[in-house]
């Protein structure tokens, strides 16, 4: 029995408090600092730009499609940017638009009535600049309300990438540093996984591994001949349960997941709000309050150290004041970076922390598109299995510039995949013809499918960045961001070689290929940004310091993947959550030494 | 679940029977389609995914109505001219071809006509051709995620409570 949710919709904060911390953001980084901030004790006030959407009720994650009056489509005037409108138009892309709302709904997040509202209105939330899919959840838990939720760990092969390849910086910490943060994350929040052993994506303390089907074993065998792996999905998932936490169910297995793509009503899956922002509201340390856009940092000048947040009521406009002694943001790695550009003073003229001018710089991501489609033979017209009922299907890590040197690219890629019966046939969109064929050819092959696309790093590059656009603005009237970013030629090269070792690997399976595709998908499609306030040890060419606190301003810290200094080819969530633990400790520590 | 659901079923059959004007007892126009057009839908997604063996096809889970439905409240005029558009060219073709409205053509004539229409599936040119992929979609998608399509179709088990996952532990 899962205990019903209660958030006051609208809190009367109390502004005329000194928070010890004032927390921007309620995602994964926002979230977890809240957690461990709340358990040191710390009288917390997270201040979120969205609002609380209870997704215990509006996810309906078991509804039949033939329930909902438009098969589960989203309003009619409601409006889903689609690839062609990203690549053929310049931004901002909702500019002009009819509808009344335009979303962002990108990879498999499919347009749908459930999780419309908690995407942004991209009309009111413009940008500018070089092609990006910008997807965003301004609402109480952030995108982690609808994640894909592969949970990994990074390894020593990104932490120490610069003296494996000789690119770019090494991070100031390496994976011993966080290897005991990374297990607190999987215990509180629950992981699923197999074990396998690998020093290019570590363990985690799993609970009960997701099944394979039966293409998924015969991939996962054919590929231990090539010294590659294929592992049931590591999910950010409680398999298990959780008995410290009343407001998460274990997961049944119901694959509605794959329909309402993350989004989990029973919060199996792990979302910010139930898994982490809700207890901490029980320790009684925590003030949350939604509808608040935060636009600055506000400093004091004799110091140069941050006195707390300027925001505005996201529904009012009303301006209001936070103190804080310390300031933490988690407003995700481009609102974290807009935020710190946005707060200049007579301290910090370039906008705080920025000293070294690395804010919105050295920007990076997840390269996609590479993707390969088709069918084992010995399953066609067998009789109909359930391939769904599990949070997601398989992985099959980074095998490439591990042992061996790629002559054409640095880094490497992971796969993501699924196989077999799904709710909706996915051979109905890719069997040509009609008629009684057509229809035959959608029922023999459906549970025979197989297929996967990758994930490759993007090297972090100086030259690709964000800063505030001079004229645009959101409807706070604050400055939007502007994008200067593009994929270069490693990516290009890394992603040729994804297409290629992906029909390798469906051959030696002995599959059939129906379709490979080798075109990338624009920049963003991964809503995997990260790096644009790095961490390192030089505060000249790096924001912030091993535990993602500022080297300009000792009381700011930021603790989302703008302080990652490379994307790694694995998934960054859990790492972000692994890094605010642990630098949130330390926060901890200084200020109660009095120390920050 | 191996039933017609029920709703669909009345459904279907209003669609079905009142506009080809069988009954005269109660008729239930199309919201947005003609009846003429109404009736073109109907065929055109029953000849795509036609009843079998092993199911009733698209006229019987009133796909046409679900098209209907949806093209009727759409929000851009757009987006309801490009289905009016298509069946005209679609008729266009027909009489250009065998000089009878596609409403009038026999079973097999409209199965030949489709099937021209259908052949530049993958580098679609014509507006015929290219109306085909939207409507061959939007078939697909009302049928498949219809009741018939999900449980009788396609004899989907999941969407349930499952103690343990369902295949193969990794080794």
């Amino acid at each position: 029995m899962l205990i019903q949710i209660g958030i006051t919709p609208d809190p009367e904060v109390d502004l005329s408090l000194v928070y010890d911390a004032v927390i921007v953001g309620s995602g994964a980084a926002g979230g977890m600092a809240a957690h461990v901030l709340t358990s040191h004790g710390f009288n917390v006030l997270m201040l979120e730009a969205g609002k609380y959407v209870n997704t215990s009720k509006v996810l309906r994650s078991m509804e039949w499609p033939y329930d909902h009056p438009r098969r589960g489509k989203m309003p009619p005037d409601y409006h889903a940017l689609t690839l062609n409108e990203y690549t053929a138009r310049q931004s901002p892309y909702a500019k002009s638009s009819p509808f009344t709302k335009v979303e962002s709904y990108v990879q498999s997040l499919g347009p749908n009535d459930y999780t419309k509202d908690l995407v942004v209105d991209e009309k009111q939330n413009p940008y500018t600049g070089t092609t990006y899919t910008w997807m965003r959840a301004r609402v109480v838990g952030g995108k982690t309300n609808m994640w894909g939720r592969l949970a990994l760990r990074l390894s020593d092969y990104d932490f120490k990438a610069k003296s494996h390849d000789g690119y770019g910086e090494d991070w100031p910490i390496s994976y011993a540093d966080l290897a005991p943060y990374y297990d607190k994350v999987d215990l509180y929040l629950g992981v699923s996984g197999h074990p396998e052993n690998l020093p290019q994506m570590p363990d985690g303390r799993f609970q009960r591994a997701i099944r394979l089907s039966a293409a998924e074993v015969q991939m996962r065998e054919s590929l231990k001949k090539m010294g590659r792996v294929l592992t049931p999905y590591r999910a950010g998932v409680t398999t298990d349960g959780l008995k410290h936490n009343k407001y998460r169910s274990r997961c049944y297995g119901r694959g509605a997941c794959h329909r309402h793509i993350g989004g989990c009503d029973i919060h199996a899956a792990f979302d910010s709000t139930t898994g982490l922002i809700l207890p901490a509201l029980d320790t009684g340390n925590l003030t949350l309050r939604p509808n608040s856009t935060v636009y600055e940092v506000t400093v004091d000048n004799r110091t140069g150290r941050a006195s707390g947040v300027s925001f505005v009521d996201s529904r009012t406009q009303r301006p209001y004041h936070a103190k804080a002694k310390v300031v933490v943001l988690g407003a995700s790695t481009l609102e974290s970076a807009r935020l710190m550009l946005l707060s200049k003073s007579s301290a910090h003229p370039s906008g705080i922390g920025n000293s070294s001018g690395r804010v919105g710089h050295h920007f990076c991501e997840h390269v996609m598109g590479p993707r390969v489609a088709g069918f084992m033979p010995s399953l066609v017209g067998k009789p109909r299995t359930l391939d769904d009922g599990k949070p997601g299907g398989f992985y099959i890590p980074r095998f490439r510039n591990i042992r061996d040197k790629q002559s054409g690219f640095i880094r490497g890629y992971g796969f993501e995949g699924g196989s077999g019966c799904s709710m909706f046939p996915s051979t109905a969109n890719t069997t040509p013809g009609f008629g009684q064929e057509y229809k035959k050819h959608v029922r023999d092959f459906a549970g025979a499918t197989f297929s996967m696309g990758g994930f490759g790093e993007v090297l972090p590059r100086f030259e690709n960045y964000v800063e505030l656009d001079p004229v645009v603005r959101d409807a706070w009237n604050i400055p939007a961001l502007r994008f200067s970013y593009q994929f270069g030629e490693n990516e290009r090269k890394m992603a040729a070689d994804m297409t290629a070792t992906g029909q390798e690997m469906f051959e030696a399976a002995g599959f059939e290929i129906i379709s490979r595709s080798t075109d990338l998908l624009p920049q963003g499609w991964s809503i995997h940004e990260l790096g644009t306030a790095r961490m390192g040890n030089n505060p000249k060419t790096s924001v912030l310091n091993q535990f993602q606190q500022s080297h300009d301003v000792k009381n700011l810290f930021v603790v989302d993947g703008s302080s990652h200094v490379c994307a790694s080819a694995q998934n960054p969530t859990w790492t972000i959550m692994a890094l605010c633990w642990r630098s949130c400790d330390y926060l901890a520590n200084q200020l109660k030494k009095g120390d920050i | 679940m191996d039933s017609i659901n029920r709703r669909e079923l009345l459904g279907a059959l209003a669609g079905a029977v009142c506009v080809t004007g069988l009954s005269g007892a109660h008729v239930e126009r199309p919201s947005f389609f003609t009846e003429e057009e109404f009736v073109m839908l109907n065929t055109l997604t029953e000849l795509i995914i036609p009843a079998d063996e092993h199911s009733p096809g698209a006229r019987a889970v009133g796909v046409a109505a679900y098209i209907d439905r949806v093209v009727a409240e759409a929000f851009l005029p757009e987006d309801q001219l490009s289905w009016r558009r298509g069946l005209a060219a679609v008729d266009r073709f027909s009489v250009s071809s065998i000089q009878k409205a596609f409403n009038t053509a026999s079973g097999e004539e409209q199965i030949i006509l489709l099937t021209q229409i259908a052949k530049n599936e993958k580098n679609p040119e014509t507006a015929a051709e290219r109306f085909f992929l939207q409507l061959k979609q939007t078939t697909a998608f009302a049928y498949y995620t219809s009741s018939v399509g999900i449980h009788r179709e396609m004899s989907y088990q999941g969407n349930v409570l499952l103690p343990e996952f369902v295949g193969y532990d990794a080794t």
